[in-house]
C-alpha cells in the first residue's frame, strides 16, 4: 500500500490530484464547522461586497457570505456526485461483467441494448428522469446514476473480456470451478483496478452534470448552497458583481480537475508496466 | 572467415551502457569488446535480459532517454558512432548499417503497402525518384526469392504471410548495400519450415554481398548453424567468444557449458521406451472436430451456407497410461485447439473415451474427469492469477478435488515437490521468476494426482537453461506418479527426447503418429520429412 | 468492408431506435401528467375529459397505445403537441436544422484546433508544449458548458461588447449577423470537445510512436518528421473518427444547455420547453430525433473507419 501511494505521488498528475481531492474531502467533512457565517442569513446592507477580512470572497445578491456558502455547498455538490457515480458504476459493472461472462448472443443483445441507451445523451436522460420523478436532489442522484450505468457497463465489459481470455480463467474453467467463483475470485479482482480509474474520472463529470441540472432548475432548489445553483442564480446579477459568478465556477472546476488528475494518476500508478 | 582485413567493419571497444531507473542505476552492458569483419557472421547468444538487444540499440544509436554511456566506443569502419550528430546517424541508418527485426508483423506499418515501405529506403538513401525506387524494389523482392514481386509490392502487410513479410524486411535491410547488418532474432516469430527458408536466404545473401553481420539469438543451435564466430553474453557481460567449433568442443566457462548442455539433442533420449499397451488406452480421441466462429450476419439472415473455420478436423488418437505423446505442428495447426477441447475449454464434435467412459460434450466432463485431466499453459504469467497468493492458487484444486484439511501442510509439500521453497506460498506470482512460476503451475496441475497432464507449449516462453530444468522436473514427476503426458510443442528436438510417440499436425489435420525413434525415417509423410529437415541440428552435431 | 458489415450496422440502427422508442414511451407513460387535462385545462368537465381520453386512445392498454404511437411514427407522424396543438414533426425538424448547424460548426472548430494540439503534445511529450496543452485540456474538461457560456457572455458581450449576448438570426436573413450570434455558442460547445479530443489524439499518437514499425522506420534512416507524417499520423488519427462520433452524444447534451443559455431555437431548447410543459408527444419526438441523429453519425463514422482502415475484414 505504501508502495502504491509512492507510485501515485510520483507523477505530477497524481500528486496534484491527491492534494485537490484531499482539500475537497476536508471541506466536505468540516465545511459547515469552518464556515464563518450562516449561509442563508439575508443581509440587504452588505450585498455585492468585494472580498474583505469579514467576507473572504465577498457577498452575493442577498448579502450572504459566498465563502461560507461554498464550504457548506460542497456536501450537496460533491457527495451527491460521488454517490451517484458509485451507484452507476456498481450497476454498470454488474451488467458489464455478466455480459462478458455470458458471451455469445446474450452478450451481443445486452451490449446492443446498452448502445441504444447510450444514444440518448446523458444530460437529456437525466433531464427526463428528474422530470418524471420530480426535481429534487435524490432524484437527480438516481438520474445521474442511471445515465452513467451504460458507459460503465461498456468499459467493464471490455476489461472483463480481456480478463476472460487470460489463461488463469481458462485454468479455473478447466478445473471445473463454479461460475460464481470464477467471476468473484478470479475475474473481479483483476477488473476492479481499471474501473476505479474510470470511476474517479467520472466523478468530475457527475459534479458537472449535477451542477448543470441545478442550473436548469431541475436539481437542488433555492436557497440551497449547491454550486451549480449558485452559478445559475448569479447570472442575473453578474453585471453587479463578477465574484458571485466566478467563485462557485472555480469551486466546480477545482473538484472536476482534482478528480480528473487523480484518475490519471491512478491509471499510471496501477499500470504494472511503469 | 577466410581473410581478415585490417579494420573490422564493426568494432565495439570497452563499451558500457547504464539505465537510470527508479530503483537506481542498472548496468545493462559492461565493458563489451566485439568486432565483426567484412564477410563475417558473428553470433551473439544470450538469454532474455542478457543485454543482447540493448547492444543492438546502442549500435543503431536508438537509446531511450534514461540510457547513459559511461565509456567505450562503437566504430563503424573506424568512425566512432558515439561522436556523430543526430543528422549524421540518420544518414547512416539504413544506408551503411541496417537491421532486421524479430517480428515482421509488428515491424511493418500495417497501413502502408509493402512496396511503399521498401521504396522509401531507396528514395531516402539512394536518391531515386519514387518511380525508380518502385522498379528497383521489385528487383529486390525478386532477389529475396518472392515469386510475384510486382504483385507483392502492392500488397498490404496483412495480405502477406509471415515469411513473405520477413523477406520484405530483409530486402529493405540489404537495399542500400550496407557495410553491416544486425539481425535481431529474425526467425523467432516464424514457423519451423519458414524460418529454415529465411535462414537459407540470409546465408545466401550474406555470402553474395559479404556484409558484416551481427546475428543475435537466444538459440545456440541456430546460431552455430550460420555464424563463424560466437559470443556468449550474460547479464551484460561477454562471457566467452571464439570460433563456433572451439566454443562447442572446448567451452571455457560453466555458463557456456550449461547452455550447450541445455540444447535438446534428439539423440539423447530422456525416457525409457516402455512397451506400449494399445489394448487399453487411457484416452481415446475419436473423430474430434472443433469449429470456430459464428455464421456471418447476412448468411444467417439469408440462410446461405458458409464455411466455418475448422480448428480441428476429425482428429483420432489415443494415449496409453504412463505414456508421453508428443504433438508437433506449426502455429495454427490445431495443437492447442485439441488441448482445449480435451479440457472443456472448446466445444467439440466427436467422442472422447477416458478410462472407459464416454465423453460426448462439455456436460459429460464431470468433477472426476476434470480431476484426472489437467492442463498446464504456455505462459505462466497468464495462467497464474496476479492477484492471488501462491497458497491460494495451489489450495484451490485441493479444495475442489480432495480433502481440504491441513491445507498449509499440503501446499508446502506441493511446492517442495516442484523444488520450490515452502515459503513461496506467501508470495504473489509477480515476485517469482518465469521458471518458478511455471513450477507453481506444474504443482497446481499435479495437486489432484491426475492420470493425464496436457502440457501446452509449457517450455517455449522460457530460456533454454530454465527449459531444461522444467523438462527434467516433469520427467521426474512422471516417473514417480506414472502420469501420462500429452506434450504439445513446436520444438521437434525436445519432443524427440522425451516422447514415446509423436503426432504431427498440420492445418487442423492429424498428419500421422509415429514412434519417436522412427520420426526421422524416410517412410514418414512428406510434411513430417520437411519438418524434420527444417529443424536446426542439435548443438552437439557441430563437433 | 463487406455488404455484410453494412447490413449489420443498419440493423443495429433499427434496433437502437426501437429500444429508444421503448424507453421514451415508457418514461412518458410514467410521467404523472394527464394528456387530456393538459389539453382541456384544469376546469374541464369529467365528461369532456372522458370523451377526449376515449378519443385519444388513452384508455387502451399501454402496449396498444405504444403500437399505435409506433405505427404513426413509422408513417412519419410524430404526433401533435399538447402545448401548441401543432404537429410536432415539422417543428422539431426545423429546430434540428439549427442545432445541426451549431453542431457542425463546433465539430469543425474542434477538429481544426484539437488535432494540431494533440499532435504537438505527443511529439513534444514531457516538454513545455505538452504541459500547456494538457493544462488547456484539464481546464476544458473541468468547466461545464453553463459556466463557460455565462462567463463568455459576461466578458465578450457585456463587458467588451464585441458580440451579441444571446439570440439567433437565420444565416439566410443576415449572414454576418447570424455568424456573429453563433460565435460564442460554437466556442463554448467546442471547449470540452477540444479538451477531450486533443487528449485522445495525444495518447493515440504516443502509442503509435512507441510501436515496432515506427522504430523500424526510424532505423531505416527516415527522418523524424517524415516518419511522423507518413507512418504515424494516419494510424493515430484513424481512431479519432470513432472518438469524435461518440462525442456527438456529449455534444448533443451540450447543445441543450447552450441553446438554453443563448436562446437559440434549436432542438435542445424545444426539448427543454417540452419537458417543462410535460408535452408528451414533443418529448417523445425530440428524444427519438436526437437518438437517431447520434446513431446515424456513428453509423457513418464506422463505415468511414472501415473504408479507411483496410486492415480489418469486417464480418
Amino acid at each position: 500500500m505504501a508502495d502504491f501511494i509512492k507510485r501515485l505521488l510520483r507523477t505530477p498528475q497524481g500528486a496534484i490530484g491527491v492534494l485537490l481531492v484531499l482539500l475537497v474531502l476536508v471541506i466536505v467533512l468540516f465545511g459547515p464547522m469552518l464556515a464563518p457565517h450562516d449561509p442563508e442569513t439575508l443581509a440587504p446592507l452588505t450585498r455585492y461586497k468585494g472580498p474583505s477580512a469579514a467576507y473572504w470572497l465577498g457577498t452575493d445578491q442577498y448579502g450572504r457570505d459566498i465563502f461560507s456558502r461554498l464550504l457548506i455547498g460542497a456536501r450537496a455538490t460533491v457527495v451527491m456526485a460521488v454517490l451517484a457515480t458509485i451507484a452507476g458504476t456498481l450497476l454498470g459493472a454488474f451488467v458489464g461483467t455478466t455480459s462478458a461472462f455470458l458471451g455469445g448472443r446474450a452478450d451481443e443483445l445486452i451490449m446492443r441494448t446498452i448502445d441504444a441507451v447510450m444514444s440518448i445523451p446523458s444530460l437529456l436522460f437525466a433531464l427526463l428522469v428528474v422530470n418524471l420523478l420530480g426535481s429534487s436532489t435524490v432524484n437527480a442522484l438516481i438520474a445521474v446514476a442511471i445515465a452513467f450505468a451504460p458507459g460503465m457497463a461498456r468499459i467493464t465489459r471490455s476489461v472483463a473480456l480481456s480478463v476472460r481470455k487470460q489463461d488463469y480463467v481458462n485454468a479455473a474453467v478447466a478445473r471445473g470451478e463454479s461460475s460464481a467463483y470464477i467471476i468473484l475470485r478470479e475475474m473481479l479482482p483483476n477488473v476492479i483496478a481499471p474501473i476505479i480509474v474510470e470511476m474517479t474520472i467520472r466523478i468530475s463529470f457527475a459534479v458537472m452534470l449535477f451542477a448543470t441540472l441545478s442550473f436548469l432548475g431541475l436539481g437542488a432548489q433555492p436557497p440551497a448552497a449547491e454550486w451549480g445553483l449558485m452559478v445559475s442564480e448569479a447570472r442575473r446579477y453578474m453585471h453587479l458583481s463578477a465574484g458571485i459568478l466566478i467563485w462557485p465556477s472555480v469551486a466546480i472546476a477545482v473538484v472536476a480537475v482534482g478528480f480528473n488528475l487523480l484518475g490519471d494518476g491512478l491509471r499510471d500508478a496501477l499500470n504494472p508496466r511503469t | 572467415m577466410t581473410t581478415k582485413p585490417e579494420t573490422p567493419v564493426l568494432a565495439i571497444e570497452n563499451y558500457s551502457l547504464d539505465y537510470d531507473t527508479a530503483s537506481g542505476v542498472f548496468h545493462a552492458l559492461k565493458n563489451i569488446d566485439l568486432s565483426v569483419h567484412r564477410g563475417e557472421i558473428l553470433g551473439l547468444v544470450g538469454e532474455s535480459g542478457s543485454g543482447k538487444t540493448s547492444l543492438a540499440w546502442s549500435i543503431m544509436r536508438y537509446l531511450p532517454k534514461n540510457a547513459r554511456e559511461p565509456g567505450g566506443r562503437i566504430l563503424l569502419s573506424g568512425e566512432n558512432l558515439l561522436e556523430k550528430t543526430d543528422a549524421q546517424i540518420e544518414a547512416f541508418r539504413g544506408r551503411r548499417i541496417s537491421m532486421v527485426f524479430q517480428d515482421p508483423s509488428t515491424s511493418l506499418n500495417p497501413t502502408l503497402s509493402l512496396g511503399t515501405q521498401l521504396a522509401e529506403v531507396l528514395v531516402r538513401h539512394r536518391g531515386l525518384t519514387r518511380k525508380q525506387a518502385w522498379k528497383e524494389g521489385e528487383a529486390m523482392l525478386d532477389r529475396v526469392g518472392l515469386k510475384t514481386p510486382a504483385a507483392m509490392m502492392n500488397r498490404m502487410p496483412h495480405e502477406a504471410s509471415g515469411g513473405e513479410k520477413q523477406r520484405v524486411v530483409i530486402a529493405s535491410a540489404f537495399a542500400c548495400n550496407p557495410e553491416c547488418i544486425i539481425f535481431d532474432e529474425p526467425t523467432t516469430a516464424l514457423d519451423v519450415i519458414t524460418s529454415c527458408q529465411i535462414l537459407d536466404l540470409f546465408v545466401e545473401l550474406q555470402a553474395e554481398t559479404g556484409v558484416a553481420s551481427l546475428y543475435i539469438s537466444h538459440d545456440l543451435a541456430l546460431v552455430s548453424r550460420t555464424a563463424s564466430r560466437v559470443a556468449v553474453i550474460r547479464r551484460g557481460d561477454i562471457v566467452e567468444q571464439g570460433a563456433v567449433r572451439d566454443i562447442f568442443a572446448n567451452p571455457q566457462q560453466d555458463y557456456t557449458r550449461e547452455l550447450i548442455a541445455a540444447v535438446p539433442d534428439p539423440a539423447r533420449r530422456l525416457v525409457g521406451d516402455i512397451v506400449v499397451d494399445t489394448d487399453k488406452p487411457l484416452v481415446r480421441v475419436e473423430n474430434v472436430s472443433v469449429h470456430y466462429g459464428r455464421k456471418p450476419f447476412l448468411a444467417a439472415l439469408t440462410g446461405r451456407a458458409t464455411e466455418r473455420v475448422a480448428g480441428n478436423n476429425a482428429i483420432s488418437l489415443s494415449i496409453n497410461p504412463g505414456e508421453v505423446l508428443g504433438i508437433v505442428g506449426e502455429s495454427g495447426s490445431g495443437k492447442s485447439t485439441l488441448a482445449k477441447a480435451m479440457t472443456g475449454l472448446n466445444r467439440f464434435e466427436g467422442k472422447i473415451w477416458f478410462d472407459g467412459r464416454e465423453i460426448r460434450n462439455l456436460g459429460d466432463m464431470d468433477n472426476a474427469y476434470r480431476k484426472d485431466v489437467q492442463i498446464i499453459f504456455q505462459h505462466p504469467d497468464a495462467s497464474l492469477n496476479p492477484r492471488q497468493k501462491i497458497s491460494e492458487i495451489l489450495s484451490r484444486p485441493l479444495k475442489l478435488f480432495g480433502d481440504a484439511s491441513h491445507l498449509d501442510q499440503k501446499v508446502g509439500d506441493m511446492l517442495e515437490q516442484v523444488r520450490l521453497p515452502r515459503t513461496h506460498a506467501q508470495r504473489y506470482p509477480h515476485q517469482l521468476s518465469g521458471g518458478e512460476k511455471q513450477r507453481v503451475a506444474i504443482a497446481r496441475a499435479f495437486a489432484s494426482k491426475p492420470k493425464l497432464v496436457i502440457c501446452d507449449e509449457i517450455t517455449s516462453a522460457l530460456d533454454v537453461s530454465v527449459q531444461a530444468s522444467i523438462v527434467q522436473l516433469l520427467l521426474e514427476l512422471q516417473k514417480a506418479s506414472g502420469t501420462a503426458y500429452l506434450f504439445i510443442t513446436h520444438d521437434l528436438n525436445l519432443i524427440r527426447q522425451i516422447a514415446h510417440r509423436i503426432a504431427v499436425m498440420y492445418r487442423g489435420n492429424l498428419v500421422e503418429i509415429a514412434p519417436a525413434a522412427d520420426i526421422d525415417s524416410q517412410d514418414r509423410a512428406e510434411y513430417t520429412r520437411r519438418l524434420i529437415e527444417a529443424v536446426p541440428r542439435a548443438a552437439g552435431q557441430y563437433l | 468492408m463487406s455488404p455484410n458489415y453494412i447490413a449489420k450496422r443498419l440493423v443495429m440502427i433499427v434496433y437502437t431506435l426501437f429500444i429508444v422508442s421503448l424507453i421514451v414511451f415508457a418514461i412518458t407513460q410514467i410521467l404523472p401528467a394527464d394528456a387530456a387535462v393538459m389539453m382541456l385545462g384544469e376546469n374541464a368537465t369529467q365528461d369532456a375529459l372522458a370523451a377526449l381520453r376515449e378519443n385519444m386512445g388513452l384508455n387502451a392498454p399501454v402496449w396498444q397505445q405504444y403500437a399505435i404511437w409506433l405505427g404513426h411514427v413509422l408513417q412519419g407522424d410524430l404526433g401533435t403537441s399538447l402545448r401548441t396543438g401543432q404537429p410536432v414533426g415539422p417543428v422539431m425538424f426545423e429546430a434540428l436544422g439549427r442545432s445541426l448547424l451549431l453542431a457542425f460548426l463546433s465539430i469543425g472548430l474542434m477538429l481544426v484546433l484539437a488535432i494540431p494540439l494533440g499532435i504537438i503534445a505527443a511529439v513534444r511529450r514531457g516538454k513545455i508544449a505538452d504541459m500547456v496543452v494538457s493544462l488547456i485540456s484539464y481546464a476544458g474538461v473541468a468547466l461545464p458548458e453553463f459556466v463557460t457560456a455565462t462567463v463568455a457572455v459576461l466578458v465578450f458581450a457585456d463587458l467588451m461588447k464585441w458580440l451579441p449576448p444571446t439570440g439567433y438570426v437565420p444565416l439566410t436573413e443576415n449572414f454576418a449577423g447570424g455568424i456573429a450570434h453563433l460565435v460564442l455558442p460554437v466556442c463554448v460547445i467546442s471547449v470540452i470537445l477540444i479538451a477531450h479530443v486533443s487528449r485522445m489524439v495525444r495518447s493515440e499518437l504516443v502509442d503509435v510512436l512507441h510501436t515496432d514499425y515506427i522504430r523500424a522506420a526510424r532505423l531505416k534512416g527516415i527522418s523524424r518528421g517524415q516518419v511522423l507524417r507518413r507512418h504515424a499520423l494516419r494510424n493515430a488519427l484513424l481512431p479519432t473518427i470513432t472518438i469524435v462520433a461518440l462525442d456527438v452524444g456529449y455534444l448533443l447534451g451540450g447543445v441543450i444547455v447552450v441553446e438554453e443559455i443563448f436562446a437559440i431555437p434549436g432542438i435542445g431548447r424545444q426539448l427543454i420547453v417540452a419537458i417543462q410543459a410535460r408535452d408528451l408527444p414533443a418529448i417523445q419526438a425530440g428524444v427519438l430525433i436526437m437518438a437517431a441523429t447520434y446513431s446515424i453519425v456513428n453509423f457513418i463514422a464506422d463505415i468511414l473507419y472501415a473504408w479507411l482502415d483496410k486492415r480489418i475484414q469486417y464480418g
